[in-house]
């Protein structure tokens, strides 16, 4: 054991000696093979483009930075009051207004006489089912529309793939109302698809004669918040693990099995955050009921624009409107429970690899 | 006030105790969800030392660098930095300098930029900066890399450029927290050496080093605190700890060595059957104990104490050979130079090693330390095989306190 | 890789195809078909002409068009302004504080725009904070729009952000607000482009507060082209939509040109 030690100290000594030494002599600071050699060494962690942060946090929670000073803390409320108090001038407490405006009819004095009023209307009611209906179908229409086409654009992928991801990106950009104005050159009674029908069949017109009614309004939301689920589905299968399917497949999985077993629970958390969103946006469309122009189309919103800009029955209005807040916000409380739940999954398997690595 | 030239200045824990909130976390858990990273911690760094903490992660050594920095805050118990009580100073009045296992370099400022940044914001003026850069670039060998940004740095020159940054504020205090773990291992033990020097350059800094590697703690520090489960397990100088640790978990964590559970008799010890000859018995004799025996300690053959068994696993390690021999049911590891044939699994051996090498330790201290912890510091002396024995031999020659502490 | 036989890829791909090409890809190219065109009764558009888009960078469109621009831009600073104090003050706070903020931050997306619209013309119709009527209760109203968004992009961004990095400027002696001007804002640069890029293309097609508020003086691109629709010149309102999405898509593309020594990592 003696001889162990006595072989490598010298080496040790060595290795103390040369580099600082050499260094010193030459000026030459690191020595030139480390910074060619050890370059993959250079970017510890994957380093993304535009990404700020590559690595993780250290393993070390972050929370006992805030927890420093109880004055600290009053501190740090006092720098949240300014942007919160704007938001509460122009948006919150206007909103507190329409509520407030609900319970007030023409009339004068406090009631809920505009709310019986509401409800109590034809028009009301049809508006909600059809909203209602609308979204829901259009959601589900979404999700498993964005669920195929993501499957294929990440595991069946092609050269094109990243163009289309891409496109999709900026399809997101646009308007939605976009999507009924091109619907009306495309199956409109003149449009695109009658005239395939009436040039190959001869007939005067063609069979396609449903953008007028919700049928066109679903197609089109189908159409424009399908990347809305897409997206998150394909954040999801990007973390995907591959050695789960090729595992999966070499032990003679088909398929259709594998995305059962493998894909779709992974798939899930995406599916429900996205669906959620879908649902909500669905509820609040606007543009697209509005370029239908179909008077036998009526969502909630599209009543709360006529009852205020088109009749001037602001309390009426107020009361669609509390109506489609009380709807949507609660999905939205969904939908951010749901996000949050699947996010801290992500963030836990996150600060997990990097204490792995880190510690 | 001038931090300039800061007065060399310890660093002193008295009884910190810090808990976490309700996020998870490996230490021991509270009645009220939150769970205790550093209980109870008293530490003095001298003016000067380099202090090496050292444990398994989750042991609460990382936090008790944070508690120096002030990037946490104990529930109880004070920090002083030289006679100053920092415990409720913010961080950027402390006047530490920090380097992180992941660098933290500002990615969109030069090295340079990097380096001034301290002095900057300590208002030190604008003439002087130049010069300091400069000189913290110099000292670490990174002068001529002053225009780069960190992107087109190493690793170990992104490391280097880190520790110019915290040497250019001139602090009497240096927190290094990992710096070296995130370095292959070549790289790891070239930075070691660098680290070393600066420190001879700097005599006046106070070092604390945390640190997972035993090599680390061992090369570079003048005494060592070894830390688990969020305690102080042992405190002493590297020869200190390495030859009589005072806790099984030390004996085992520094070193890996082999624990033997004996029964304490007058002037010996008994071993599944065997008397061995101990130089110092200083547990109660019919008590329980563990004898603490490093595996480069143990030979082939028969000695002074002699341990009958068999084979049971052989790892060639270049110049050595490790032997996992079952004696009576105990796994005993031994290091013997390579041998020029491999002893065959199942065979019988005989193991020695002397009396004087041999510590004793009461039984009961640490004992987790054994479980998978072992495993873990087994594999990394595996990857880096010569290096304990080689490092303690190494530093008490150069450090001049080589001599009989063995007694 | 899922399906591994060659005509099971080659019929995915199609059945893909197939579906994308006529849902997705097709609308936006019929609309630019359309801003070409005089006739469109038949399989084809016809009669190619590039007079709809004289029309759509003249008088009442280009009006529309500046209209829209200054809109976008005026929101999205302020939204911007507003949603990184309080993406970054938020994040100071503890748990519950932080949820608090969130969930007021983005309780504008949960809104119905056009209740957002309705709220906005209540409250701003009479005096002393009498904008009904002005350009402002438009930019007002998108403000608040994308003010979550911008709000959602940088929160996520600054949680990203390696608390390392403040901690060593922290411990290099730097007082907070240095931290956050020299480390934290540069750091978050790439983010707070990205966020500007989605304020500016929501705000840039915003139509459902917008036809609650417009003053007639102040009609943005997307209500110019539902009018223009609505009067039953639906080539001129593709020519207009074709500028709209041209105008955000390069703005989009100047947005993610921008560098920052930040971004490169």
């Amino acid at each position: 054991m003696a001889s162990a030690s006595a072989d490598s100290r010298p080496a040790g000594a060595d290795e103390t000696a040369r580099p600082s030494g050499k260094r010193r002599t030459t000026g030459e600071p690191a020595a030139p093979q480390e910074s060619v050699a050890q370059r993959p060494a250079a970017a510890p962690g994957p380093a993304a483009p535009g990404s700020i942060s590559p690595r993780p946090a250290p393993q070390v929670p972050t929370a006992p930075k805030r927890r420093a000073g109880r004055s600290g803390s009053l501190t740090r409320l006092l720098w949240t009051l300014p942007p919160i108090a704007v938001l509460g001038l122009v948006f919150l407490y206007p909103l507190y207004l329409v509520v407030e405006q609900s319970f007030h009819p023409d009339e004068g004095g406090t009631s809920l006489a505009p709310y019986r009023e509401v409800f109590a209307s034809e028009a009301f009611r049809e508006a909600l089912w059809t909203t209602v209906w609308i979204a829901v179908g259009a959601t589900v229409g979404c999700l498993i529309l964005g669920f195929v086409l993501a499957l294929i654009i990440a595991f069946v992928p092609f050269p094109g793939g990243k163009a289309v991801a891409k496109f999709i990106d900026v399809f997101l950009s646009f308007p939605s109302f976009l999507i009924t104005l091109a619907l009306l050159f495309i199956y409109g009674t003149v449009g695109m698809a009658n005239g395939v029908w009436t040039d190959a069949t001869g007939a005067a017109s063609g069979p396609f004669d449903f953008l007028t009614t919700p049928w066109g309004v679903l197609l089109a939301e189908i159409t424009y918040f399908t990347p809305f689920v897409m997206r998150p589905l394909l954040a999801a299968f990007s973390g995907l693990d591959t050695a789960q399917l090729e595992a999966a497949s070499s032990l003679g999985a088909r398929p259709a099995r594998i995305i059962r077993q493998v894909i779709l629970p992974e798939a899930l958390p995406a599916l429900a955050a996205g669906g959620s969103l879908v649902l909500v946006m669905c509820l609040n469309e606007f543009g697209i009921v509005l370029f239908t122009g179909a008077k036998g189309v009526t969502t909630l919103p599209m009543l709360v624009y006529s009852e205020a800009i088109l009749e001037s029955d602001y309390p009426a209005a107020c009361v669609v409107a509390v109506v489609n807040i009380a709807i949507s916000v609660s999905l939205f409380g969904l939908y951010r429970v749901v996000v949050a739940r699947t996010g801290r999954g992500a963030t836990s398997t996150l600060s997990k690899g990097a204490s792995r690595v880190g510690a | 006030m001038s931090r300039q030239s800061a007065p060399s200045s310890g660093i002193r824990f008295e009884r910190v105790s810090v808990a976490y909130g309700k996020r998870g976390g490996l230490g021991a858990r509270g009645a009220n969800g939150t769970y205790t990273a550093l209980d109870s911690f008293d530490l003095t760094v001298e003016p000067g030392e380099v202090m090496a903490l050292l444990g398994p992660s989750g042991s609460g050594k990382t936090t008790a660098l944070r508690a120096v920095a002030g990037f946490v805050q104990p529930v109880s118990g004070r920090v002083l930095i030289g006679d100053r009580d920092v415990t409720a100073l913010p961080p950027h009045r402390r006047g530490i300098g920090m380097v992180v296992q992941q660098y933290a370099l500002f990615p969109h400022m030069r090295v340079e930029q990097n380096v001034a940044f301290g002095l900057k914001a300590q208002r030190v003026p604008r003439g002087e900066i130049a010069g300091r850069v400069a000189e913290a670039l110099e000292m670490t060998g990174m002068a001529a890399y002053a225009r780069r940004y960190p992107r087109e740095l190493s690793g170990g020159q992104q490391q280097r450029v880190a520790i110019a940054r915290a040497l250019a504020i001139r602090p009497g205090v240096l927190l290094l927290d990992e710096p070296l773990s995130a370095l292959d291992a070549q790289l790891r033990s070239g930075m070691l050496a660098e680290l070393a020097r600066l420190h001879r350059e700097l005599p006046d800094v106070s070092i604390l080093y945390v640190t997972h590697d035993q090599v680390e703690a061992l090369t570079l520090a003048d005494r060592i605190a070894v830390l688990d489960k969020a305690r102080l397990q042992d405190c002493g100088t590297p020869q200190d700890l390495y030859r009589r640790p005072r806790t099984e978990f030390t004996a085992s964590f520094v070193g890996n060595a082999n624990l033997l559970p004996v029964s304490v008799g007058t002037g010996g010890v008994r071993f599944a059957g065997t008397e061995l000859a101990v130089a110092t018995v200083d547990v109660m004799p019919g008590a329980d104990a563990i004898l603490c025996v490093r595996p480069h300690l143990v030979g082939l053959g028969e000695g002074e104490n002699t341990l009958r068994g068999t084979i049971a696993e052989v790892q060639w390690r270049g110049s050595t050979h490790r032997l996992f021999v079952d004696v009576a049911g105990h796994r005993v590891k031994a290091d013997v130079r390579e041998l020029r044939e491999t002893p065959a699994l199942g065979a019988a051996v005989a193991l020695h090693f002397a009396a004087h090498d041999a510590v004793l330790l009461p039984a009961g201290t640490g004992q987790a330390a054994t479980g998978p912890v072992a495993g873990e510091t087994d594999a990394e002396a595996a990857a880096s095989t010569p290096s304990v024995t080689a490092v303690v031999g190494a530093i008490s020659v150069a450090k001049g306190a080589g001599g009989d502490i063995d007694g | 890789m899922l399906v591994h036989s060659r005509t099971g890829r080659w019929a995915t791909w199609i059945v893909f195809f197939a579906l994308f090409l006529p849902l997705f890809a097709l609308p936006l190219l019929v609309i630019v078909a359309a801003s070409f065109s005089t006739h469109w009764s038949g399989a084809f558009p016809s009669g190619p002409t590039t007079e709809h888009y004289g029309a759509a960078v003249r008088g009442e469109s280009l009006e529309a068009l500046t209209t829209s621009l200054i809109t976008a831009l005026t929101a999205s600073v302020l939204a911007l302004a507003v949603g990184t104090w309080a993406a970054l003050a938020a994040a100071a706070l503890r748990r519950r504080g932080k949820r608090v903020v969130d969930a007021l931050f983005m309780l504008p997306v949960a809104v119905p725009s056009v209740v957002v619209g309705l709220a906005v013309l209540v409250a701003f119709s009479k005096p002393p904070m009498l904008l009904n009527g002005t350009r402002w209760i438009v930019i007002l109203a998108h403000g608040v729009l994308v003010t979550a968004f911008a709000y959602q992009s940088v929160s996520a961004a600054v949680t990203r952000l390696d608390p390392a990095y403040e901690q060593a400027a922290a411990s290099l002696g730097a007082r907070p607000w240095l931290v956050l001007w020299r480390v934290k804002l540069p750091l978050l640069l790439p983010s707070l482009n990205a966020a500007a890029g989605l304020c500016f293309a929501l705000s840039m097609g915003e139509l459902s507060a917008t036809m609650m508020l417009y003053p007639p003086d102040w009609m943005p691109l997307p209500v110019r082209i539902f009018t223009a629709t609505d009067r039953g010149s639906l080539f001129t309102g593709s020519a207009v939509a074709v500028v709209l999405m041209g105008t955000t898509l390069l703005v989009l593309l100047a947005v993610s040109r921008i560098r920052t020594r930040a971004s490169y990592r």
